[in-house]
């Protein structure tokens, strides 16, 4: 069924604006809201791989120099937009879940931010048009905008028009970009494009081409909140509601990853490419866990955790075999399940304490068990311990900067994960297991139902990809296959 | 040549924008500043499909086509300038929605006073 | 003994940043990793210069390690340049853009 390929844009963009506009009436739209929740995982996993060209318009071969032309914007769905598509439906859910069960009164446009973000990554990662991808980078933006700026978290405010304004430099230094391959290149399809590079066509030497790809890297950069601007993406989880920081964290890895297979593409017959990937992973890296280190409030730990966790998929994607950049992938794909287990255990924290500080926190273990070891093994998780899928993607990443001829990269990424260790585990002691401060009232409320529910479904995805990597590797590895080649 | 000019403009759009952006204060200046470099890469973009003497890219029925293809403009960045100009708008719309809470709660326009380091603040309150 | 005091010296200061009340065994070990890590990944980053050209990777980690151990504390001159406010992060945004752009067209090719 092919057909259902753009339905996974438009339903969660129908659901957005019907949302938005029905908002008065709050039973309708608490139903309507589970409802395109619980389809949105389903419809990828139902769907069948291939193409689908928006208004029918097919592929033209051109007479005179015999190449294939793509009128339409084109999507292209294959396992790997499957699984990515299926993981962040399923946080979607889970997320609008915990939304609908803690609030009484739901906001229609909160709602509609959500799901327009979700429809927004999900476009990102299907689309085979750069222009189209510029369009829904911006709109991704606008939403996580709209999340941050929505919660009720000091300075979200002052965060958001921060995001904003950091955003609206990265972006039309992008569109910049994108204006030069398209005078390069005369397209805007991406296989048209590689075609046109692959063919001679357009001199990949010429300065504009070198110029465009450091536009459109910048604009990449400010999309995955590496280095220069971990600082601001750290700060918009922080200051979101704990579940739209999940959501928000999974908006970032896939938009990183769909732009950076795009750029990948188009840009890998640069040797420079690979060389400034690499650098500012390792720099995002660096930086992320170093700063996770000196942080008190721990929900900007875990943002900073989760950016220096960004520079593992980077480094793989930026080593270039096919190993590695499926190493990656996997590795994405498991940053997104175990950073939103961690926002949502920190956020159930966040809701029983009414504090941030871990100085100020303690002896928790007694009062939230539950939430303590399902946080843990996320914690466990992302360090990179086996078995479970951290270690799996951080073991392949590893081999892979070896195979490369890096071991410099293999250590640092050992390295790396110590770090996050540390990190993770001396937060875990100040709040969990060091006795309780005197001055510290835990409101003596249970933990919502939905945050652990939820904690549970992702816990026992790390542990199934722990265990069975091979089921996602083996397609992903495919997948990246006919990429390269 | 006057696509040269277009594109020595938009350049220039485009570093007033950066400059403003890192030396201007004002929030507001700041946000103009800002769409400077927007519209500096639109005006880009309308300038790659700009062709000196072409024609508007409509086929008319009695024309000829070989003719049409070698005079017409190319019709492909106007479509995207302007979806570009709708994006661009909508961002200054929720960028100045956001400048005007936030001056109602500091009663300024600086960016060092309403946009500094918060990091500080909340360390320090016990 | 003065490297000792230096040491010592960054356990206080991030007492004076991070946390109030007496010194407990985390505070020192978060403070020492972070010192070492910090210090110990730039080093090891650099190492991949030696891609390029050995003697430069020599000079660099020798003139880097130097640097980075006589001015510990670092993490608290790190993260002053990090902080969030909008200046610094515009600042470092556009100069980073301008290397990007000024390294691609003078040095793409040369990689």
């Amino acid at each position: 069924m092919n057909e259902l390929i753009p339905l996974m844009v438009i339903v969660p963009m129908i659901a957005a604006l019907l949302l938005s506009a029905f908002s008065k009436f709050d039973k309708v739209i608490k139903v309507l809201a589970f409802v395109v929740a619980f389809c949105l995982p389903i419809i990828p996993l139902v769907s069948n791989y291939g193409l689908h060209y928006f208004g029918g318009y097919q592929p033209v071969l051109e007479p005179i120099t015999n190449m294939t032309y793509h009128p339409a914007i084109t999507y292209s769905f294959n396992f790997m937009q499957q699984i990515f598509i299926a993981i962040i439906g399923l946080l979607t859910f889970l997320v609008i879940f915990i939304y609908l069960t803690k609030y009484k009164k739901v906001s229609g446009p909160y709602l509609f931010l959500v799901f327009m973000g979700t429809a927004a990554v999900t476009a990102l990662i299907l689309t085979d048009d750069i222009f189209n991808m510029f369009v829904f980078f911006e709109i991704l933006a606008l939403a996580q905008v709209g999340i941050v700026a929505a919660s009720s978290i000091d300075y979200s405010y002052e965060m958001a028009l921060k995001y904003m304004i950091l955003g609206s430099i990265g972006s039309p230094i992008m569109l910049l970009g994108i204006g030069f391959l398209l005078a390069l290149t005369g397209s805007v399809n991406i296989t048209d494009i590689v075609l046109a590079i692959r063919s001679g066509i357009v001199n990949f030497k010429s300065p504009v081409f070198l110029i465009s790809l450091g536009l459109i890297f910048f604009g990449w950069l400010y999309a995955s909140g590496l280095p220069p601007f971990h600082t601001i993406k750290s700060g918009i989880y922080s200051k979101a509601e704990p579940h739209g920081a999940a959501l928000l964290q999974s908006f970032t890895v896939i938009s990183m990853i769909s732009i950076v297979l795009i750029l990948f593409r188009v840009y890998s017959v640069l040797p420079i490419f690979e060389v400034l990937i690499v650098l500012f992973s390792v720099l995002a890296m660096i930086l992320g866990v170093s700063l996770a280190l000196t942080q008190t409030d721990f929900r900007r730990m875990i943002g900073f955790l989760a950016v220096g966790e960004l520079g593992f998929i980077g480094l793989g994607i930026g080593l270039g075999t096919q190993f590695s950049i499926t190493a990656g992938l996997f590795q994405a794909l498991n940053e997104i399940v175990i950073t939103a287990l961690l926002f949502i255990g920190f956020g159930a924290i966040v809701n029983a304490t009414n504090e941030v500080d871990t100085r100020k926190l303690g002896g928790l273990l007694a009062y939230h068990p539950k939430v303590s070891i399902m946080l843990l093994i996320g914690g466990l998780a992302m360090a990179g311990v086996p078995p479970l899928s951290g270690f799996q993607s951080k073991l392949m990443l590893v081999q892979a900067s070896l195979s490369c001829g890096y071991p410099e990269l293999s250590i640092l990424a050992i390295m790396v994960s110590i770090a996050t260790f540390v990190v993770f585990v001396k937060t875990f002691y100040s709040m969990f297991l060091r006795p309780k401060p005197h001055d510290l009232d835990v409101v003596t409320k249970d933990v919502p139902r939905a945050m652990i529910f939820a904690m549970a479904v992702l816990l026992i995805i790390v542990i199934a990809f722990g265990l069975f990597p091979d089921v996602v590797t083996n397609g992903i590895s495919q997948y990246v296959g006919g990429m390269i080649h | 040549m006057s696509q040269l000019a277009v594109l020595f403009t938009s350049v220039a759009l485009v570093v007033i924008g950066l400059y403003a952006a890192i030396f201007v204060d004002n929030i507001i200046k700041k946000i103009i500043g800002i769409s400077f470099i927007e519209e500096g890469a639109n005006l880009f973009i309308v300038g790659i499909g700009y062709k000196s003497g072409g024609i508007v890219p409509i086929l008319a029925p009695n024309m000829d086509v070989s003719w049409f293809t070698a005079n017409a403009s190319y019709p492909l960045p106007y479509g995207l300038v302007l979806t570009s100009i709708v994006i661009g708008a909508s961002t200054l719309a929720v960028m100045l929605a956001l400048v005007m809470v936030l001056y109602r709660r500091y009663g300024t326009l600086s960016t060092k006073v309403m946009l500094a380091d918060t990091s500080k603040q909340e360390e320090y309150d016990e | 003994m003065k490297l000792y005091d230096q040491i010592f010296n960054v356990v206080k200061t991030f007492k004076k940043l991070f946390s109030p009340g007496p010194v407990t065994n985390a505070d020192v070990s978060g403070s020492i990793t972070s010192e070492i890590f910090l210090i110990v990944s730039l080093l090891m980053s650099a190492l991949l210069l030696r891609h390029l050209s050995i003697l430069l990777t020599g000079l660099v980690l020798l003139i880097l390690a130097v640097v980075l151990i006589t001015n510990i504390p670092l993490i608290p001159k790190f993260k002053i340049e990090q902080e969030d406010s909008l200046e610094k992060m515009l600042f470092y945004a556009i100069v980073t853009l301008g290397i990007i752009v000024a390294f691609m067209y003078w040095g793409g090719n040369f990689v």
